[in-house]
């Protein structure tokens, strides 16, 4: 089966969580991924403690699948300088690393676009190519903090809330901004550079909130909102069931629904608190979250499910991670996937967010271990002989 | 200057949120992105008259956002002229997007198999509910299937209801998801001839966004990353919120012997008033006591932090970055707009909006391209006003033909 991006090279300089899934959205669909692994501790800044214990390192099955490794010594002028070599030799360069390391390393755009014009180079980046905070560490936690949105996440007078997705933004930015770059150089010849930060990618995820405020401001776009309060008790609102678990609605367009919906909640469709959409979202807005509120606690969650089931309303019941991981639907579509890896058995892994009917995404290979494609990258690649190969080892430039 | 997609022609049936985003990213870029409304009303997002109980003031920024840089086209797809017009527009497009549901596609004869019959090199993408395996079939919006993910019960302090990202938050990223599959398949198209059907669903996109914690749940099964955490009890206590003496701060160090000493230092240094210093404590000492006394160490953190100033504390920490100890304050959406970041990146981005005749701030690119930047060259269009130049200049049609078409209701 042919593949989306085949023929298609990308050199992986990322250290982080997300710049690694940028570059494996790229190697899921059939481009040639080549990683560039240090041969000393990882520089990765980001939240240590998101990585999972355990013998099988679930984030870089995600972040490293569909590439070989190669483990250079980037501390070594001869290793970087094979890095440059295998970068003239593909389309793409992806990193998520420090400018100023970059620049350390001779892994920068300048140095690498003065030998290899055409390149598209994508940085990952806390807060942007620009401006004061350009060089500032990319930790997405710093990122969501610049956004705005963790004052208003929770009910009022709770703390802020860290989201900690802001970063898969900036990876799936990342991947869009290095085909769009491509689709340019396809047409003129011309490469360079692109760049999604954390702070990019929060932003975006806060859009309508963020735009909201832009439109309207004021403190009310500021401030933590009640789940009581809301500009429509059928929209955007939670209330819990009888056994515990939340249901939420969306049914924005309330003259639509009302007909349908008013009785499961046992009310009259022509109650005269709530029988126009006006009454519904503005004069009986607060008193009619209390009722709804009153309603849903009288049923459990189960009930709920199979009533706007039948009735094919939007709502639904709010689930944890256990829903989604049984859901056959889940599987599927393949967004999650058993695999099987060679050391840790069968796992179940996030899979592809992307349905395409011609050239569906594929695990070609799982996670490598470092170095572990070393000699093969050096010779497909650079066509580097045996003997040249085994010189860099025994002089310890490469490993693996 | 063109853009970096400039001679991609990309006909938008969308409404509402996470179809319109996907063409704006592709439009930004450049491309010409023609949306088919509806002649009565058009895309539902036109609609929005509040946000939060407050009315949207003079300009629907819900709408004029997410459709910049695009024409619009009144089409009656229900009526056979009209149809015959949107199967012209899909021999000189390069994609179809839509969100609508497949049963409307049908009913309106404008299924892949029909479209890629009109034209064999055409990308036909969808941005659906649930999947094209789908099994459930009512009508998809953000939070509704946010709920399924997991991703908001696991937010916000134990006992507290869970945590819907904000609005659209979803839509964004399934949005972006789709942008994203539409440039795989013009590169593959480009390379083959052959065109494709793509797919981003709300709830797979939405899995995906949660990669950071779904991925390290279903490795572990632990209830660390699928359930509410106390702050109090941060699994990290140097890696958490605190609040100064005037507002919230987040703290990054990791848990490592020398970031703990440098951080201690700092607090030592500014005369925090505690009687026993953090790293004189025994419980403290080790990365492996840190984690296990972490209520002991968030709250003394919460004293001493409390004593003084987010700005303070940025002033004793910054010198710091070298040694892995991070911290912002955490910013409310004026301090957002006010960021010299922000602009110089051009986050925000001023535009004039036709509709107020005024200059308005909106989103800008989140997406940098050094030599082929996005650009907004208009807000959202007015309802149909691109019609008779498309039918007209592109389409073929002449002007008695578009007075039929009139006549026949296909076109307002």
């Amino acid at each position: 089966m042919t593949r989306a991006l085949a023929g298609l090279r990308v050199i992986d300089l990322t250290v982080e969580l997300w710049g690694g899934i940028g570059a494996a959205l790229l190697g899921d669909f059939g481009a040639e991924v080549v990683r560039i692994d240090g041969l000393g501790p990882s520089p990765a800044v980001g939240a240590e403690d998101e990585r999972p214990p355990g013998a099988w390192n679930a984030h870089a099955a995600l972040a490293q699948r569909n590439k070989r490794s190669l483990a250079v010594d980037l501390e070594s002028e001869r290793g970087r300088e094979l890095v440059r070599a295998l970068v003239v030799e593909s389309d793409v360069a992806i990193t998520d690393r420090r400018r100023a390391d970059l620049v350390r390393l001779g892994l920068d755009y300048a140095t690498l676009a003065a030998r290899k014009p055409d390149l598209v180079y994508a940085r990952g980046s806390g807060f942007g190519p620009k401006g004061p905070d350009a060089d500032a560490a990319a930790i997405d936690e710093l990122a969501a903090a610049r956004t705005g949105m963790m004052p208003i996440l929770p009910q009022p007078g709770r703390p802020p809330v860290f989201p900690g997705h802001g970063q898969m933004y900036t990876a799936v930015m990342l991947a869009f901004g290095i085909l769009t770059a491509l689709h340019h150089r396809a047409r003129t010849g011309e490469g360079q550079e692109v760049d999604a930060s954390l702070l990019g990618g929060n932003m975006y995820g806060a859009s309508l909130d963020l735009q909201a405020y832009l439109a309207i401001g004021g403190e009310r776009m500021l401030q933590p909102i009640s789940r009581l309060d809301a500009g429509n008790p059928m929209s955007g609102t939670m209330y819990r069931s009888a056994d515990g678990p939340w249901v939420t609605l969306t049914m924005p367009d309330t003259d639509r629904w009302w007909p349908i919906f008013a009785p499961l909640v046992d009310l009259a469709v022509d109650d005269p608190r709530f029988d126009t959409h006006d009454k519904r979202c503005g004069t009986h807005r607060l008193e009619m979250m209390q009722v709804l509120e009153a309603a849903i606690r009288r049923r459990p969650a189960g009930h709920w499910r199979t009533m706007f089931q039948e009735h094919q309303l939007s709502a639904d019941i709010i689930e944890s991670y256990e829903f989604p991981a049984a859901d056959p639907q889940v599987r599927r579509n393949r967004y999650l996937l058993t695999i099987d890896d060679p050391s840790a058995g069968e796992q179940t892994s996030l899979g592809f967010p992307i349905f395409m009917s011609e050239t569906p995404a594929r695990l070609d290979a799982t996670a490598p271990a470092r170095g572990q494609h070393s000699a093969a990258v050096l010779h497909d690649i650079l066509g580097l002989s045996e003997d040249a190969i085994t010189a860099l080892r025994d002089a310890g430039t490469i490993a693996g | 200057m063109a853009g970096a997609l400039a001679g991609l022609r990309v006909i938008d049936l969308t409404v509402w949120f996470q179809g319109p985003v996907a063409a704006q990213h592709l439009a930004d870029f450049g491309a010409e992105v023609i949306k088919v409304e509806r002649p009565k009303g058009g895309d539902q997002g036109r609609g929005v008259r509040s946000i939060k109980a407050l009315p949207v003031g003079d300009w629907n920024q819900y709408f004029l956002v997410i459709n910049r840089n695009k024409k619009s086209m009144a089409l009656d797809l229900k009526t056979a002229a009209g149809r015959e017009i949107m199967y012209r527009l899909v021999e000189r497009s390069d994609v179809f997007l839509s969100n609508l549901g497949a049963e409307n596609l049908a009913a309106w004869q404008l299924t892949w198999e029909q479209l890629s019959a009109v034209n064999p090199k055409l990308v036909y993408a969808t941005t659906s509910g649930y999947g094209p395996y789908a099994t459930t079939s009512k009508p998809a919006f953000d939070m509704t299937v946010q709920a399924l993910t997991g991703l908001m019960s696991r937010l916000g302090e134990p006992g507290e209801p869970p945590i819907y990202l904000g609005m659209g938050s979803g839509d964004a990223y399934g949005g972006l998801m789709a942008a994203l599959a539409i440039l795989l398949a013009l590169w593959h198209r480009n390379a083959t001839g052959k065109g494709q059907r793509v797919d981003a669903s709300l709830y797979g996109a939405q899995l995906f966004l949660a990669a950071p914690t779904l991925q390290a749940w279903l490795a572990t099964r632990d209830r660390r990353y699928s359930e509410q955490q106390p702050r109090a009890a941060a699994h990290n206590p140097l890696w958490n919120t605190y609040r100064a003496k005037d507002q919230w701060l987040v703290l990054c160090v990791p848990n490592r012997d020398d970031a703990f000493a440098a951080l201690a230092a700092t607090l030592e240094a500014a005369g925090a008033g505690r009687a026993a210093p953090l790293a004189g404590d025994a419980r403290f000492a080790t990365v492996a006591g840190r984690r296990e006394h972490a209520r002991e160490l968030v709250a003394a953190l919460d004293a001493i932090v409390a004593t003084r100033t987010a700005g303070e504390w940025m002033a004793r920490w910054a010198p710091l970055a070298d040694r892995r100890i991070a911290a912002s304050p955490i910013a409310t959406f004026a301090d957002l707009v006010r960021d010299a970041g922000v602009r110089a990146n051009d986050y925000l981005m001023e535009t004039y909006c036709e509709e107020v005749q005024r200059p308005v701030t909106v989103r800008g690119m989140p997406i940098t391209l050094s030599r082929t930047p996005g650009t907004i060259r208009s807000l959202g269009p007015e309802l149909g006003q691109d019609t008779e130049m498309i039918l007209f200049e592109m389409l073929g049609y002449d002007w008695d033909e578009i007075g039929a078409l009139k006549a026949a209701g296909a076109i307002p």
